[in-house]
């Protein structure tokens, strides 16, 4: 059993205000093969740094960094170790100091920690954070076995070469323990390629049924095709600073009130029976009556342990007491519909075994609660792993600063990526946005990172 | 005396954008260290399991996949053979296995619940159709061992 000592529930603090200045990205593509990596990433960071209304030019922000952070998550896919110096070089950063972080499908979001510590503690003024992915350079398979190899390689990988398989083996115990009707999860897919459909940005949009969903191909029953991620090739750059570089860049910086970390085991077999963490909108009452029936250990694969520490963190940083009443939007990381279920739970959407309630109730979509995933996320938008953790926050940045129509609306934007903008475009604006949340999510929970962005 | 130019040419796969093909075959060698005497174990027909051997350590269940120090005191732990028989706590179908896989599409992952082991072992079903509470046996690949997790299989009890 995994036993807490004083220090290891320590709720981090910054030393200092960190603030998100500026974004940009590349559409996302299964394939692209017009653009290599170095150009992906410039196309993104020129877009964060010329395109966010700054008081700066480019060349006077420029001037201003001092530390970069960059986010891959696999050497196997770029083929290319030291990427980060490449990329460092290509931007025109060098001699400035850089790391290259790496914690999986949590790449992107450990990276803006990584920053996010790195302007806290003054080490750093302003720092971009660019991430990206190419997955295009190998079959299917071959990517797949890639990606499975962030399983454990001596007691799981050969067991498929396949990490949907894993993450179903979640969702069958899940599913057992507290039977989610098939409809419900169909939903999740169904919102989120259906609010990829007004993205530019986005790979796989798309208009589907609950039939649709539910009769499409299994990839690793029980998860059908169009309820799983897509692979990608794509950049995101997110730039961050002090409080006091950021207003002089920016009217309108959003505050980076808290973005923490936590972890678990990489084999979910290894994942040990303890008691429950209780997050701010939770006591012991609220899980009298949980364990009967076929529930029998916290967090066991219906859970996320990495995901619930992370959110414990950072809620109790930020001051957020329910997150479901406290954020106007959230970005989670759906990788498939059923650990999207299983994340409404472990951030507190709503207790454990009741999570099918945040997307049966309405309050997930649009102009409801708690909109999530206006992105698209991974399911409909994009999942260029080691840019997915930063295209989630640059999307809070742009609807906190009610500058969503600005980035998805023109239809110059949609040209410029040889799409047709839908004639039934809506508008995915937030209106009276004021505190987002966003999670970053690795393997079968191994690493997860929770941020909390607010206007300041 | 110049040197030649290459004599392996690379297959273009596009002319533009320019893409080519890079041929990689090799051999990644798998270093099993402490964890080899499972594999081995395996080849006996033997479940071998890890259990700390700190008499002040809390953790006193057994670990598989093992490990050959405690995860909580990093005291060294001893060998002890597991129960081969146990409980289906998950199962899944792999219907697009990735490129390295040795065993058919379509085959059953399971999670195995073993009495005194704290883990839930991954695993595969080599016969039957699984069911999440159903009883398994351990079976072991000793004829043409690959001496991987895959070696160890299990049939319903
Ligand atoms: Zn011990």
């Amino acid at each position: 059993m995994i036993r807490f000592g004083p220090g290891n529930l320590r709720i981090p603090k910054f030393e200092r205000p960190v603030y998100v200045v500026a974004g940009g990205m590349t559409d996302f593509r299964k394939k692209y093969p017009e653009k290599n990596t170095c150009e992906l990433v410039t196309e993104a960071t020129r877009m964060a740094f010329e395109e966010n209304d700054l008081k700066v030019s480019a060349e006077e922000l420029r001037r201003e960094v001092n530390w970069c952070v960059y986010s891959q998550f696999a050497d196997h896919f770029g083929d290319q170790l030291l990427a980060a110096s490449k990329v460092h070089d290509y931007l025109g950063f060098d001699p400035l100091g850089n790391i290259e972080v790496k914690t999986g499908g949590a790449t992107g979001g450990s990276s803006v920690l990584a920053a996010a510590q790195a302007v806290a503690s003054g080490y750093a003024s302003c720092v971009p954070v660019v991430g990206w992915e190419r997955m295009d350079e190998v079959p299917t398979k071959v990517g797949n076995s890639y990606i499975a190899s962030a399983a454990c390689k001596d007691f799981e990988s050969e067991l498929g070469w396949m990490y949907a398989a894993y993450y179903a083996l979640m969702a069958q115990r899940y599913q057992y323990e507290n039977e989610v009707p098939r409809e419900t999860l169909a939903k999740i897919a169904i919102k989120n390629h259906g609010y990829a459909r007004f993205s530019p940005y986005s790979q796989n949009p798309g208009e589907y049924t609950v039939e649709d969903v539910l009769n499409n191909d299994i990839v690793s029953d029980p998860l059908s095709v169009l309820e799983c991620c897509v692979m990608s090739v794509g950049a995101a750059t997110l730039v961050l600073a002090d409080e006091e570089t950021a207003y002089r860049l920016s009217d309108n910086p959003m505050k980076l009130s808290a973005i923490c970390g936590g972890t678990h085991t990489l084999r979910t077999a290894d994942r040990r029976n303890m008691p429950i963490l209780l997050l701010p909108n939770e006591t012991e009452e609220t899980y009298k009556e949980y364990f009967n029936g076929r529930r029998h250990e916290w967090p066991g694969f219906s859970s996320f342990l990495a995901s619930r520490m992370a959110a414990y963190l950072a809620y109790n940083m930020a001051g957020i007491h329910d997150p479901v009443e406290d954020f106007d939007i959230l970005e989670t990381h759906d990788a498939f519909t059923i650990s999207d279920i299983q994340t409404y739970e472990d951030i507190g959407l709503r207790p454990y075994g009741r999570g099918r309630e945040f997307i049966e109730s309405g309050e997930a979509y649009h102009g409801a609660k708690l909109p999530t995933n206006m992105s698209g996320g991974l399911i409909g938008s994009m999942h260029a792993v080691g840019a997915t953790g930063i295209f989630q926050i640059i999307e809070l940045l742009w609807q906190l600063q009610g500058k969503w129509d600005k980035y998805h609306a023109d239809p110059e934007i949609w040209t410029k990526y040889g799409k047709k903008k839908p004639d039934d475009f809506k508008s995915l604006q937030v209106d009276g946005c004021k505190k987002g949340c966003a999670i970053s999510h690795a393997g079968t929970g191994s690493h997860v990172t929770c941020a909390v962005l607010e206007k300041p | 005396m110049a040197n030649p130019w290459p004599t392996a040419q690379a297959e273009v796969i596009s002319e533009s954008p320019l893409a080519i093909k890079n041929p990689k075959t090799w051999s990644h060698y798998h270093t099993y260290g402490g964890w080899g005497k499972f594999f081995q174990g395996l080849q006996q027909k033997k479940l071998l399991a890890t259990r700390c051997t700190n008499a002040a350590c809390g953790e006193k269940s057994l670990w598989l996949p093992p490990r050959c120090e405690c995860v909580d005191c990093w005291h060294p732990t001893e060998w002890i053979e597991a129960p081969q028989s146990g409980e289906i706590v998950t199962w899944s179908l792999v219907k697009y296995p990735g490129e390295l896989f040795r065993l058919p599409a379509d085959t059953t992952l399971i999670s195995v619940e073993l009495e005194g082991v704290c883990t839930k072992l991954m695993s595969w079903l080599k016969d039957g159709k699984a069911e999440i509470g159903m009883k398994v046996k351990a079976v072991f690949n000793t004829d043409a061992p690959t001496n991987t997790i895959l070696d160890l299989a299990w049939v319903p009890a």
